[in-house]
């Protein structure tokens, strides 16, 4: 386990391992000190990019983000880029309550920003 | 102020349908607390949709004034928010050094008369901008409010002296 962080009222809950390589992200996210909470996350991620194991499965279901943190977490997806270049395999999967417009228009931002890779939206 | 004064304010407040007004320094505590207060009263009233739209107009309002806010009454931010016809309209204000509004009025004269596709395309381009001079949201927040207000965002800045100008923000929902 490279990181394991547990939810509170407004920091998701998100887990990163090694084998299998996975990352998941869930829940609020408004922290006080953005660049401190998503500081350790961007550096795990980079650490993984160093030593690539399989291919990569990705889940991001939030609730709400502020716009700090979507900056953090575009630092994070340019991490999952460079994860993509080094060969591997890459799915991220975008889960937002089918209610959720703001949710899921992000997740259409996201496939935006980064079209090579594969980003499946999906509404729970 | 004495009761009289306190009174006519009061009446002000009522007639312009006002649910939420504050002056003062605004700290991050403070911002949750009021922002629960204000999802638990939207959601009593509305539809959940709308509710969370409300919230983030409010959270990035908000957060612009801590980040940019002064210590004093005087300096520090202010919250109002009104409420009329089933229309919510959230204005944020606060006192700024007249060389720091070159950048944001530049910004929000491209921002005010753009349609809602140009501001989603600017939106997506300030996901990766990065500026620390603008606080952590580097100007992203802005683009998030008039992304979620339903009508174009109107702002108005005041001058007090050759130095400072009163800067406030109203987006309606």
């Amino acid at each position: 386990m490279l990181l394991s962080i547990a939810a509170t009222d407004r920091t998701p809950e998100i887990s990163l391992t090694h084998e299998p390589a996975k990352l998941s992200i869930k829940g609020e996210s408004y922290p006080e000190d953005v660049s401190a909470f998503y500081g350790q996350v961007i550096q795990a991620v980079n650490h993984l990019v160093e030593s690539p194991q399989g291919d990569l499965e990705v889940e991001v279901q939030l609730i709400y983000i502020n716009s700090s943190s979507i900056k953090a977490l575009f630092r994070i997806f340019e991490g999952l880029e460079d994860y993509r270049k080094k060969d591997k395999a890459v799915h991220i999967h975008w889960l937002a309550d089918e209610d959720d417009d703001i949710m899921q228009e992000l997740g259409e931002d996201f496939v935006d920003r980064f079209p090579n890779l594969k980003i499946t939206t999906q509404s729970t | 102020m004495d009761l009289n004064q306190a009174i006519g304010l009061r009446n002000q407040l009522r007639n312009n349908k006002v649910i939420m007004a504050y002056n003062g320094a605004i700290s991050d505590d403070l911002m949750l607390t009021l922002a629960d207060l204000l999802k638990s009263r939207m959601l009593a009233q509305d539809d959940p949709k709308r509710s969370k739209t409300i919230f983030s107009v409010f959270m990035e309002g908000v957060q612009n004034l801590i980040w940019h806010g002064g210590n004093d009454s005087d300096t520090s931010g202010m919250i109002l928010i009104t409420q009329s016809e089933g229309q919510v309209t959230i204005m944020c204000g606060n006192r700024i050094a007249q060389k720091d509004t070159l950048e944001l009025r530049e910004r929000l004269s491209r921002i005010e008369n753009a349609d809602k596709e140009t501001i989603r395309q600017l939106y997506r381009e300030g996901m990766s901008s990065s500026n620390e001079h603008e606080g952590p949201g580097a100007g992203l927040g802005l683009l998030e409010i008039a992304r979620r207000s339903s009508q174009p965002i109107s702002y108005a800045f005041v001058d007090v002296d050759a130095d400072t100008v009163d800067f406030i923000l109203a987006a309606t929902i």
